[in-house]
């Protein structure tokens, strides 16, 4: 799990450009949307392109399900872990 | 069509001031295809990300120019390619199947820097892009002063914008082009009045008139300069007047004081 946290936060700061932001700035259970690390819906969708394409799994936009996947990083490294091909 | 420039301000081919463009104008200096690029440290770093070259270019002219009604200025976004370099990588990308980046698509659109000036400015201003081909940047000045004049607005900010395009599309280009950005902070010519008249203070007229036979470039070709070098040459250099023809049309710039 912690190898993959390392890599999911590294695609974060490539994929949205994160400029001056380490992979250790960004926290493993912390909120990644608006109140959190402040990314916002076109982030949302970046991301889920990124994710499908690294890790072939794809997580639909708009159900609540995928609000809960992409709330922080541990919750998202869980859900590429239990459904990755 | 008279008006008044309240403010200028170009970056691009190498030069960034006042005194770089006014060297340009005295042939002291010349154009390079540096891409030295504005660091737009005022913007916060989320907005900034995702701001390409093009936008950059465009967004530094655009909030210097208009520095003081960034909130309520109306705004005409002009350029004759647009921000081509995203868009080719987009095409690149459904050609070869790709899933297409949203943040890319989104930010390809001509009016894409107008939205994000908006965004960050909080103007809820009527904004517009045009394109006009050889002819953008005078038709974009057409545009804006015919709008500020119609909707009898205190000012109106023209912001133009070119970058290289991609190596694929060069061939079609006939222009030398560089990457550049000029944004205008255009106001009418307040009155008739001597007394209301600031004293000194410029007056442009720009006149739109057919090609006639003689004018060069003859025929098809294309003005081998950027019409906003143009007139930038003309606006820095102080001289009263210039004449700039296309492939289509003759365009006639006065300078006179009030």
């Amino acid at each position: 799990m912690n190898a993959l946290s390392e890599e999911v936060k590294q695609l974060i700061i490539d994929t949205l450009d994160l400029e001056d932001i380490e992979p250790a700035d960004i926290d493993y259970e912390d909120a990644l949307f608006v109140d959190g690390l402040g990314l916002d819906s076109i982030d949302a969708l970046e991301l889920g392109v990124a994710i499908k394409k690294a890790y072939d799994v794809k997580i639909d936009n708009n159900s609540e399900d995928s609000k809960k996947h992409f709330y922080s990083v541990k919750t998202l490294c869980e859900f590429i872990a239990a459904n990755r091909g | 069509m008279k008006f008044t420039i309240k403010k200028c301000v170009a970056w691009g081919g190498g030069l960034t001031t006042d005194q770089d463009w006014q060297e340009f104008a005295q042939k002291e200096k010349e154009l390079s295809l540096e891409q030295e690029l504005p660091a737009l440290k005022q913007m916060p770093a989320m907005q900034r990300r995702r701001l390409s070259p093009f936008a950059k270019l465009s967004l530094h002219c655009a909030l210097s120019a208009a520095e003081d009604c960034l909130a309520t200025v109306p705004s005409v976004f002009a350029s004759r390619h647009g921000d081509l370099q995203k868009t080719s990588k987009l095409i690149s990308d459904v050609a070869a199947k790709e899933v297409l980046s949203p943040t890319q698509f989104g930010l390809s659109v001509h009016n894409a820097v107008g939205g994000l000036f908006s965004i960050y400015t909080g103007n809820k201003a009527p904004l517009s892009a045009i394109s006009a081909g050889e002819d953008t940047f005078f038709v974009a000045i057409l545009d804006a002063v015919s709008k500020m004049n119609y909707n009898a607005y205190p000012q109106i900010l023209l912001v133009y914008t070119e970058a290289q395009v991609p190596e694929i599309y060069a061939q079609y280009v006939a222009q030398e082009e560089y990457s550049m950005s000029c944004a205008l902070l255009i106001e009418p010519v307040q009155s008739a009045l001597a007394s209301e008249c600031e004293e000194d203070k410029a007056v442009f007229e720009l006149t739109l008139s057919n090609k006639e036979q003689g004018d060069k470039p003859a025929g098809d070709d294309e003005n081998p300069h950027m019409q906003a070098l143009d007139f930038l040459h003309f606006y820095y250099s102080g001289v009263e007047q210039a004449e700039v023809v296309s492939k289509r049309h003759k365009w006639q710039f006065k300078r006179t004081t009030c």
